[in-house]
C-alpha cells in the first residue's frame, strides 16, 4: 500500500507540527516567565489583590473559545454544504471539525472552572447564562459525535448529522453575546479585547496564544480531516471488495453449473 | 470460497440467486430518530428557559434590592454591589460572619456574611451576594464609617467576585460609589 494511504502526514503538515511546537515552547515562556502575575495594590486598604496567578489561564482559556466558535462555524458552513452538494468532503470537514470543536469547547469549560475558583470563588455556578449556554453548546456537539457513531446507512447518518449540527450551531450567538444581552444573571466579563482593557505584554502573549491556538488548530483539523477521508475511502474500498467478491462467487457458480451439465452428458 | 451449507441436511449445496423481493423500510427508524432530535432540542431549550426565567438567578443591582424591599421580604435573591472600604469581623447566631457596606452610585446597603468573604473580596471588586433582606442591624455596624444604617440589612451566606475585564495592572480601575462619588 502506497504512504500515502497509511500516514496522515505530509511534509507539509509535518512543517507545520513542528512550527506548532516551537510556537507552544514560545507561548510557554512568554505565558509563565516573561509576563507578570495580575497584583495590584489596593488604592484604600495597600493590599495586594487581583488574579494573580490564575491569570496565566487567559492565554488558554481565550483562544480556545474563539476557536471552538471557527470549529463550530466551519461544522456549520461543511454541514450546509453536504446538504447541498451531497459530497462526502463536506462531511468529512463537518465531522472534523465538531471533533476538533468538541475538544476546544472542553477546554474552555475546563480552563474556565479552574480559572473561577480563585477569581470568583466557585468552580461552577449552576443558572450562570454564559457557563449555560457554553456547556449546553458542548453537550449538543457531542451530542452530534454520538449520532456519527451510531449504526446508520452512512448518507442518511451524514444528513442526521448535518442537520443536527445546524440546530446546534445557534447557541453560539447566545453564547458570545450573553454577557452583553443578560449582564446581570452573569459572572463572566465582558469582551476585554472590545473595551481594549489589555496592553502591554499581557496583550502580546495572548495574540500569540491565539497564532499558537490557530496552528494547533490548523493542524489537528488536518490531521483529523485525512483521518474521516481513508475512513471514507475504506469504506468505500470494503464495498467495492464485497460486490467484487459477489461476482466472484456467481462466476464461480457459473462456472461449476457449465461443468455439471458438461459433465452430466458425458 | 466454500459452499454454503444447508442448515437442515448439514450438506453443501448451490447458493440461493432467487431474485428477492427487498426488505420493507423499516419506517418505525425515520420518526423515531426526529423523535430524539426532538426530545433533544426540547431538553436545550428547557434548559435555557430555565436559566434565563428563573428568578433567583438575576442579579438585583443594589438600588434595585433596596427600592424592592417590601416586594422581596423575607424571599431568598442575589444581589451585586461593590463593597465600600471596611470590614468587620463579627459573629452572628453562633457563626462566624463579616459585616460591609454594599454600595451602587449612591445607595447603600448594610451586609452581614456567614463565613469567610471571598478570596478576592477588596473594596471596589464588585460581588454577588445570595441572601436575604433583615430587619434591624447586623452586630458591629457602628464600627463602620459609611454604613447605611437605616434599620435593613442583607444577611448572605453565597459570596462570589464579578470580576470585571480590565487587565492593565496597576491601571486598571475600580468602581467608585458611595456618598460622594
Amino acid at each position: 500500500m502506497a504512504d500515502s494511504t497509511t500516514s496522515t502526514g505530509s511534509p507539509g503538515s509535518r512543517l507545520l507540527g513542528l512550527t506548532t511546537l516551537v510556537g507552544l515552547a514560545g507561548l510557554l515562556l512568554f505565558a509563565f516567565v516573561f509576563t507578570e502575575p495580575d497584583v495590584r495594590l489596593h488604592p484604600t486598604t495597600g493590599e495586594e489583590f487581583g488574579q494573580f496567578d490564575a491569570v496565566r489561564l487567559l492565554y488558554l482559556h481565550v483562544p480556545m473559545a474563539v476557536l471552538t466558535y471557527v470549529a463550530f462555524l466551519t461544522c456549520a458552513v461543511a454541514s450546509a454544504g453536504y446538504l447541498l452538494k451531497r459530497g462526502a468532503w463536506w462531511d468529512v470537514t463537518a465531522h472534523a471539525s465538531a471533533e476538533v470543536g468538541t475538544v476546544c469547547c472542553g477546554l474552555v469549560l475546563v480552563t474556565g472552572s479552574i480559572w473561577g475558583r480563585p477569581v470568583w470563588n466557585t468552580w461552577w455556578e449552576w443558572g450562570d447564562v454564559r457557563l449555560m449556554t457554553t456547556l449546553v453548546l458542548f453537550l449538543l456537539f457531542t451530542g452530534y459525535l454520538a449520532l456519527r457513531r451510531t449504526p446508520a446507512e452512512p448518507q442518511r447518518q451524514a444528513r442526521r448529522a448535518a442537520i443536527v449540527a445546524l440546530v446546534a450551531v445557534v447557541d453560539i450567538p447566545l453564547v458570545n453575546r450573553s454577557v452583553e444581552w443578560w449582564e446581570n444573571r452573569t459572572l463572566h466579563q465582558q469582551s476585554t479585547l472590545a473595551e481594549l482593557k489589555i496592553e502591554d505584554l499581557t496583550l502580546f502573549t495572548l495574540m500569540l496564544g491565539f497564532v499558537v491556538f490557530g496552528l494547533v488548530f490548523a493542524w489537528l483539523m488536518l490531521h483529523r480531516f485525512r483521518v474521516g477521508w481513508l475512513e471514507h475511502a475504506q469504506a468505500g474500498h470494503e464495498v467495492a471488495l464485497a460486490i467484487a467478491e459477489r461476482h466472484a462467487e456467481m462466476e464461480t457458480l457459473d462456472v461449476d453449473a457449465a461443468i455439471g451439465q458438461t459433465g452430466g452428458g458425458k | 470460497m466454500a459452499e454454503p451449507v444447508d442448515e437442515e441436511s448439514g450438506e453443501a449445496g448451490p447458493l440461493d440467486l432467487t431474485p428477492q423481493a427487498s426488505r420493507p423500510q423499516r419506517r418505525a427508524r425515520k420518526p423515531f430518530s426526529i423523535v430524539v432530535l426532538l426530545a433533544v432540542v426540547a431538553a436545550v431549550v428547557f434548559v435555557l428557559l430555565r436559566t434565563l426565567g428563573d428568578a433567583s438567578l438575576f442579579f438585583y443591582e443594589v438600588d434595585e434590592a433596596v427600592s424592592a424591599r417590601a416586594e422581596l421580604g423575607t424571599e431568598r435573591f442575589r444581589v451585586v454591589g461593590t463593597p465600600q472600604p471596611g470590614l468587620v469581623e463579627t459573629s452572628l447566631d453562633g457563626q462566624a460572619a463579616v459585616v460591609f457596606t454594599l454600595c451602587v452610585a449612591d445607595v447603600l446597603a448594610d451586609v452581614a456574611h456567614l463565613g469567610d468573604p471571598a478570596e478576592l473580596f477588596q473594596p471596589g471588586v464588585p460581588v454577588v451576594l445570595q441572601g436575604s433582606w433583615v430587619s434591624g442591624d447586623p452586630p458591629g455596624i457602628e464600627n463602620l464609617s459609611a454604613a447605611a444604617e437605616d434599620g435593613w440589612y442583607l444577611r448572605t451566606d453565597h459570596m462570589v467576585v464579578k470580576h470585571d475585564n480590565d487587565y492593565r495592572g496597576d491601571d486598571a480601575e475600580l468602581e467608585s460609589c458611595g456618598v460622594g462619588s
